[in-house]
């Protein structure tokens, strides 16, 4: 069961299944470059204590139907940091849509791992003090 | 409307236009951006301030030193100012954020070369884009026993950005600058200088020998904005043999212990029989590595213990000691040798410290440790190893704002006892916690504080900010120095160490940088800002 926040994170990031709102770090608005319902092939990066990865596919599926693949990010911060390269590096060939629901501590380690990457956020959210998400461009 | 998201103080955005236009002739349109997805990740700020205050203009990324000497020919015909980064790493300093809005972020992480290990004399010559992590991968593809001091953020960091802000390490070789060898500089006339012996032709001693001949200028080049730095030389620790490296923990159970545990360890320190830049580590810092998730994903950090607006109250502190085992004060050091020097040395280390505080004091060496990861992330820092364990501080109050508050202290007991005292007053008056840890170097502990708050909270902003200021100016009253500082704060910094030494810093950039190009605001030195 999804606790409220939750729910309302996600309702919030695909409700359309379509155009995200961006940017909530620099308070710049533009349309994002995402992928529309039923074409999407997503990358969801979580915590595991936060969810469980059944929970997440579910949501995701009710939401914006699609081919989601859920990754818990387990392990230290370091294999975190390793981990996040890695699964950007591959969704950059095979996913549209490449987003997460992490704590504070491993956004800072996701967010340099995906700007080493070259890669480029169409929005980041606080949602609360520990918990923050945030959708990739790809 | 403009096309760009910022544009550099006094520039048009026609001549704006056409300065990126020439750029882009240079390094094409890839590696000249503009668009705001490209510019947000060098916006993502943990400091107090609107990341609108330094909002980049654009962002380039060369690859090679000719390219460079080209970029600063049309930086100087159009006069936009270029904020120079590695890999981007400094959080809790700035980031890769500048200093100021509208200049361009020459991000040199594209610049990746490892040009020369030498085994035989243990040194390095590397490219900014070089990480610790990218030498440690070298060393081990090549069989090669050797070491590179690293700072926390050691997978992702860079020796050269790390060197160039004079971060500090773990290691023997802690002191970084001390430990380079050797720049190569494009300066902002063009010109590209090799320190140290590297002008002399065909020189065979640039990464062996630092002083070169005449006046040793490579300090000047640390931070500073007199040119850009793109190769440097960095000497390299030899790997002890099996059994000659052994860290230990000591944890002690009073905050009043910290001018006896710094009378008891410098003797040894300056004795070199602990020879590396240990670290007194206090509970509150050492608490938040041990952030967990309980069975129903609920982080166990702070708001665990304390509900409350303002700082942990002390008996809140101690709860949070008795639930994680952690001392009031966590002392991490190391021996490092032959199997032999450091059973001997260890004898003197574990002796000195029974003597003085009996059963007063718990000792961890790796057999007690197991598996313990924050002893792990320690033992992995003293030996040059990968670890970002350290990034589990922000999950302790939430929120993503850090600043490092980093005042240095002559290494004497009673001096850092009166910094954490009035750190720890200063911080708890605006509802933050001292969470700090003591690097030990060759006379002087870097006092470094993580300010953690909320930055979703524009009233903790606020104080944040504030609470920083106070601690600035408390800290420099009593006569103590920042060593280094974050970017919304280093024009205040550059003050406290008083106006003769803004002249010569100013004077300094008149003559090497005239049309104040490189990263102005950088270390409080901007032409456009009187003294």
């Amino acid at each position: 069961m999804m606790n409220t926040s939750r729910r309302a994170f996600f309702k919030t990031f695909l409700s359309a299944g379509a155009a995200l709102a961006v940017s909530g770090t620099v308070g710049q608005t533009r349309q994002a470059d995402a992928s529309t319902q039923g074409q999407i092939k997503g990358v969801c990066l979580f915590v595991p204590t936060l969810g469980k990865a059944t929970d997440f596919v579910d949501l995701m599926n009710k939401n914006a139907r699609g081919d989601w693949t859920v990754h818990p990010l387990t392990g230290s911060l370091t294999d975190n940091y390793f981990t996040t390269r890695s699964l950007y590096e591959d969704a950059k060939g095979t996913a549209n849509t490449f987003v997460g629901v992490v704590d504070p501590a491993t956004f800072a380690i996701v967010h340099e791992a995906i700007v080493d990457c070259s890669g480029c956020f169409h929005y980041i959210t606080y949602e609360d003090r520990n918990r923050v998400t945030f959708s990739v461009q790809l | 409307m403009s096309n760009f998201i910022a544009l550099p103080k006094g520039v048009t955005e026609e001549d704006f236009t056409k300065a990126i236009k020439e750029y882009r002739a240079l390094l094409g349109e890839d590696r000249v951006r503009t668009d705001p997805a490209s510019l947000q990740s060098y916006m993502k700020i943990m400091i107090p301030e609107s990341s609108e205050l330094h909002k980049p203009s654009a962002a380039m990324y060369p690859r090679t030193v000719k390219e460079i000497q080209a970029i600063v020919a049309i930086a100087n015909k159009y006069k936009t100012p270029l904020w120079t980064v590695s890999t981007g790493k400094n959080m809790g300093y700035g980031s890769a954020a500048p200093a100021t809005p509208g200049q361009i972020v020459l991000d040199l992480k594209t610049m990746k070369k490892i040009i020369h290990v030498d085994e035989e004399l243990g040194y390095c010559l590397v490219e900014p884009g070089v990480t610790y992590y990218d030498l440690q991968q070298y060393f081990k593809k090549h069989k090669m026993n050797l070491w590179v001091d690293v700072p926390a953020p050691s997978s992702m960091a860079s020796p050269v950005g790390n060197t160039m802000d004079r971060g500090v390490g773990y290691s023997p070789y802690g002191e970084h600058f001390l430990f380079s060898c050797g720049m190569e500089l494009v300066l902002a006339n063009g010109d590209v200088i090799r320190t140290g012996t590297g002008g002399v032709q065909n020189s065979t001693s640039w990464q062996s020998y630092k002083w070169g001949y005449g006046p040793y200028v490579d300090g000047i080049f640390t931070q500073s904005n007199y040119g850009i730095l793109t190769k440097l030389g960095v000497w390299l620790m030899k790997g002890p043999p099996l059994g000659g490296y052994f860290p230990f923990l000591m944890k002690f159970p009073k905050v009043e212990m910290l001018a006896d545990i710094i009378k008891t360890f410098m003797p040894l320190r300056l004795a070199q029989i602990i020879p590396n830049a240990c670290v007194v580590v206090n509970a509150g810092w050492e608490a938040a590595g041990h952030f967990t998730y309980d069975k129903n994903g609920k982080g166990i950090n702070r708001e665990t213990f304390y509900k409350g607006k303002g700082s942990l109250p002390p008996k809140v502190f101690q709860e949070i000691m008795d639930k994680y085992s952690v001392g009031a004060w966590n002392f991490y050091a190391a021996l490092y040798g032959s199997p032999e020097q450091v059973a001997l040395n260890w004898k003197y280390v574990s002796g000195a410290f029974k003597a003085k505080f009996g059963k007063n004091v718990e000792i961890i060496t790796e057999k007690e440790a197991k598996d313990d990861p924050i002893f792990e992330y320690r033992r992995q820092l003293m030996m040059g190893g990968s670890t970002l364990q350290e990034f589990g501080l922000y999950n302790w109050r939430g929120g993503g704002g850090s600043m490092w508050f980093a005042p240095v202290a002559a290494a004497r007991p009673s001096e850092c006892d009166k910094q954490m005292r009035l750190a720890t007053e200063i911080l708890n008056k605006y509802g933050f916690d001292y969470v700090s840890e003591f690097i030990v170097g060759w006379r002087d502990m870097h006092h470094i504080i993580d300010l953690l708050y909320d930055r979703t909270q524009p009233d903790e902003m606020a104080k944040a900010y504030k609470c920083f200021d106070e601690l600035l100016k408390v800290f420099t009253k009593n006569g103590w120095g920042t060593y280094r500082t974050n970017t919304a704060f280093m024009e205040k910094v550059s003050h406290s160490y008083g106006p003769e030494m803004r002249k010569i810093h100013y004077t300094l950039k008149r003559a090497l940088d005239p049309n104040n190009i490189l990263a102005p605001g950088k270390s409080g030195i901007n032409l456009d800002i009187p003294l």
